[in-house]
């Protein structure tokens, strides 16, 4: 046998092309193969089809994406179509098909609501005030009114205190009749927006015209989308300085006021002669003249215009006007001027024409109330608003010592001037309602409100109710929900 | 060259005559006795009705003999007057059963304690081992509780008994909102987790009385239907223990042999089960349609659910009958201690 060293040089010797020819090279080659198999070992591997990475080696750490088989799959659902889920976000329930009928539930009465008769009793409100409030978007989604039979309220303390304004302007002399301001203020979850709502609820009760700026909810028109700049405007000709008016905001507000006050509009004519861009029918009624405005929004602001004219002649009923947020409508606004400087709410006319009622500018000849609720979970800062009512507050409790402005935030002198009554212990147009705590006894009327519509089950005692209020931060009436409806833990 | 010793023939299996096993008999039913004729009697059949002898003699009815029976012995017999219970005496008598009339046989096949064709042969439900047994249906007790008389010299009063079941700070709330909040925390986020908690179960409230599927049974011991919206605690109560599994598969690695894991069933504890019901109530609710948005969207699924697995429209059911099924097939896998 020969030895290896021999055998591999003579393999090599085969390789080696170098030393052939060109011709002899095709027939050698054949025989390269024969005596090894490096080449064959030590080629590139073909690539496989499909797949450009080779697998890691064993023992390797790779960065795998992939979902793995243990990985909770996660939120696969279709998707919904557009504007579905704002719409299920912001339905407004008021029927709860399982709760049980509280039987010796008795509604609000035109008769008796201004007598203050029922404190601390639940009442339910009548279907077509609760179709009314429905219009003018009264309700809230966050409120809960979807867990109960039929929409009722608890008579608290302030509600009370709210209906006895509503008495006052109706009983007040024909001629003088008296325009009283309030804002609400209070605690977060306190009722502030119940309060508003009950306050419209008298009114619609007792044949009053309604108009009601809801906070932003559902749709336009609502106290932060008049300045959250989602709706158009423009700038108001003739005006000095310059105002500007929102037609279409302007137009949705007049067909919710005729939708809901359609009634009390019917009946009554127009007896001014209103300069309109649009003709009127002779002989109108006011409800042809909102309809007028709430389908043609460029002629909307002046009907609006026209509306509270034709309100303002002697011997048509008194006026609520409402407005929820008003933190909104304290500060500049999302719209920008010719100038791109931004415009104060004020400057809007709209809220310049709320602002003016609520600071005593204008006065309703056939009476009113302007009711302005704050808002604590959804509310821009505005300091000047928040140290008018601090110092109402405080000229409630003690109006000896007087609180004053702190001199490191910034002052937005229009707000100072519009609540400027709020601020002067003389002046007793406007004020302020603060929406504080149940009181026990009010507490335990509507904690058995609950027990009888079966959304509370427990015996309502002393302790029961003792507990309850104390865990609801001395009788907060949402939290109270919280703490025996909704047990929210 | 072939071996003359076939070894495949011993690999065929070795017939083992098995050992007779001793059949009881009973010794009251005697159907036929033999009548044995001694030759040097005559081929003619006795005339029974006149013969003294006492083989000649027709045999006594079951219950007679069984009356003679137990008047030797001394024992109370059965009552003559009364008939013969035959079915009492057939039972379990294979033999004897083919004998009866046809219309006993019918009787004996559709018995009504038996189970309905096509049902399991093995139970789905468990018994709770908490002290209380039951559902826990929120009745309010409206009895007054038990004062303790005033004693003079303390500070305090003595507490009232029986302590309250929500006395105790850590378990003041109900223990499966306490589970289910846990198993909803993401990230530690609690009170996000009390907040779907909460919407879950307005959910729940407000949501239709649900249509039970009789294919479905909820656990027993259920309230009606219509009870449910009115008590969303039991209501989400129920739907878990309903649908919660009795068992698991453990995976025995390697013991089935060739590296193949052993399946076996282990049985659950009550807050086990529940656990593996939620995660599933939960996981379901994250593949449903997200049809809103904002903060209550995944609590509205997950109240979805609840509903579906009472009305046994979900697919959780099967994945629990999958489970069982599968828990009943490994029970051969289990090798209990040899009994001495």
């Amino acid at each position: 046998m020969p030895p290896s060293i021999c055998l591999r040089s003579f393999s090599q010797l085969s390789l080696d092309r170098s030393v052939h020819s060109l011709a002899s090279r095709s027939r050698l080659s054949p025989h390269a193969a024969c005596f090894s198999t490096s080449a064959a070992r030590f080629a590139n591997p073909s690539p496989k089809k499909g797949r450009v990475v080779a697998p890691p080696k064993r023992g390797q750490k790779t960065l795998n994406v992939k979902r793995g088989r243990k990985d909770p799959q996660g939120d696969v659902g279709k998707r919904p179509a557009p504007g579905e889920r704002k719409a299920q976000r912001k339905r407004i329930v008021l029927r709860n098909d399982n709760a049980l009928e509280v039987t010796a539930l008795h509604d609000m009465a035109k008769a008796t609501i201004l007598s203050g008769l029922d404190e601390g009793r639940v009442l339910g409100i009548p279907e077509n005030v609760v179709d009314a409030l429905r219009a003018v978007e009264a309700f809230k989604p966050t409120q809960g009114w979807g867990l109960f039979w039929r929409p009722a309220t608890l008579m608290r303390k302030e509600t009370i205190q709210m209906a006895g304004l509503l008495k006052e302007v109706e009983e007040s002399e024909e001629g003088q009749k008296k325009t009283i301001r309030r804002v609400l203020s209070g605690e977060r979850l306190g009722g502030k927006s119940t309060l508003l709502l009950q306050g419209l609820t008298m009114a619609f009760l007792r044949n009053w015209v309604v108009i009601n700026l809801p906070e932003g909810i559902t749709d336009y028109p609502a106290a932060q989308d008049i300045t959250n700049a989602h709706t158009e405007y423009a700038p108001l000709p003739g005006s000095q300085p310059t105002q500007y008016f929102q037609e279409t905001y302007t137009a949705n507000l007049l067909a919710q006021t005729l939708k809901a006050n359609e009634p009390v509009l019917e009946s009554i004519n127009v007896t001014t002669n209103p300069s309109l861009p649009l003709p009127l029918p002779a002989n109108a009624t006011l409800k042809q003249l909102v309809e007028l405005g709430a389908v043609n929004p460029e002629a909307s602001w002046p009907v609006f215009l026209a509306l509270w004219e034709e309100l303002s002649v002697s011997g048509r009923p008194s006026i609520l006007f409402a407005l929820d947020g008003l933190s909104h409508i304290m500060k500049d606004s999302d719209y920008l001027s010719a100038e791109v400087k931004p415009i104060h709410a004020h400057d809007l006319t709209l809220i310049r024409h709320f602002i003016d009622c609520l600071s005593g500018q204008k006065s309703l000849p056939n009476g009113g109330v302007i009711l302005a609720a704050t808002s604590r979970s959804n509310c821009p800062s505005s300091s000047a608003l928040e140290h008018s009512i601090q110092v109402a507050e405080q000229l409630q409790r003690d109006p000896n010592n007087l609180l004053h402005y702190n001199p490191y935030k910034k002052v937005d002198q229009r707000v100072m001037d519009a609540l400027k009554d709020l601020r002067d212990p003389e002046a007793k147009g406007l004020d302020v309602i603060k929406v504080g705590g149940l009181s026990k006894d009010e507490a335990r009327s509507i904690m058995e409100y609950y027990a009888e519509s079966g959304m509370l089950r427990a015996k309502v005692d002393d302790g029961f109710v003792s507990e309850k209020w104390s865990l609801a931060g001395m009788g907060n009436i949402g939290e109270l929900e919280r703490a025996s409806v909704r047990q929210r833990i | 060259m072939p071996p003359r010793l076939n070894l495949l023939g011993f690999t065929r299996a070795i017939p083992i005559q098995p050992k007779p096993q001793t059949q009881w008999l009973r010794p009251v039913v005697r159907m036929s006795s033999p009548q044995i004729r001694a030759y040097s009697d005559s081929k003619e059949p006795p005339a029974a009705d006149r013969s003294k002898r006492p083989d000649s003699k027709p045999l006594p009815h079951v219950s007679q003999e069984a009356a003679t029976m137990a008047k030797i012995t001394g024992t109370e017999g059965p009552d003559l007057s009364q008939g013969t219970p035959v079915e009492e005496i057939v039972k379990g008598d294979k033999s004897a059963q083919d004998k009866l009339p046809k219309v006993m046989k019918d009787a004996i096949k559709t018995q009504p304690n038996t189970a309905p064709k096509g049902s399991r042969a093995y139970s789905t439900t468990t018994a709770s081992i908490a002290g209380d047994g039951g559902l826990d249906m929120g009745l309010v007790d409206f009895k007054p509780p038990t004062t303790a008389p005033q004693i003079p010299g303390l500070r305090f009063a003595l507490p009232v008994l029986p302590i309250p079941k929500d006395a105790h700070v850590k378990h003041r709330y109900d223990p499966v909102v306490d589970q289910v909040t846990n198993l909803l925390m993401r990230h530690g986020k609690k009170a996000a987790a009390q907040r779907d908690m909460a919407l879950i179960l307005q959910h729940l409230r407000t949501s239709g009385i649900p249509t039970i599927n009789p294919t479905r049974p909820l656990i027993a011991g259920a309230p009606p239907p219509s009870h449910l919206p009115l008590n969303p605690i039991l209501y989400l109560t129920l739907a878990i223990d309903s649908v919660a599994p009795l068992l698991r598969i453990r995976l025995q690695k390697g013991a089935a042999g060739g590296g193949a894991a052993l399946q076996l069933p282990l049985p659950l504890g009550q807050r086990q089960r529940r656990r593996t019901a939620v995660q599933w109530i939960l996981s379901a609710a994250s593949r449903r349609r997200n049809t809103g948005s904002g903060k209550g969207s995944f609590a509205q699924r997950v109240a979805q659910e609840i509903v579906a697995v009472v009305e046994g429209k979900s697919s959780l059911w099967e994945r629990r009958n999958a489970i069982h099924k599968q828990g009943v097939a490994a029970r051969a896998n289990i090798i209990l201690p040899r009994k001495r």
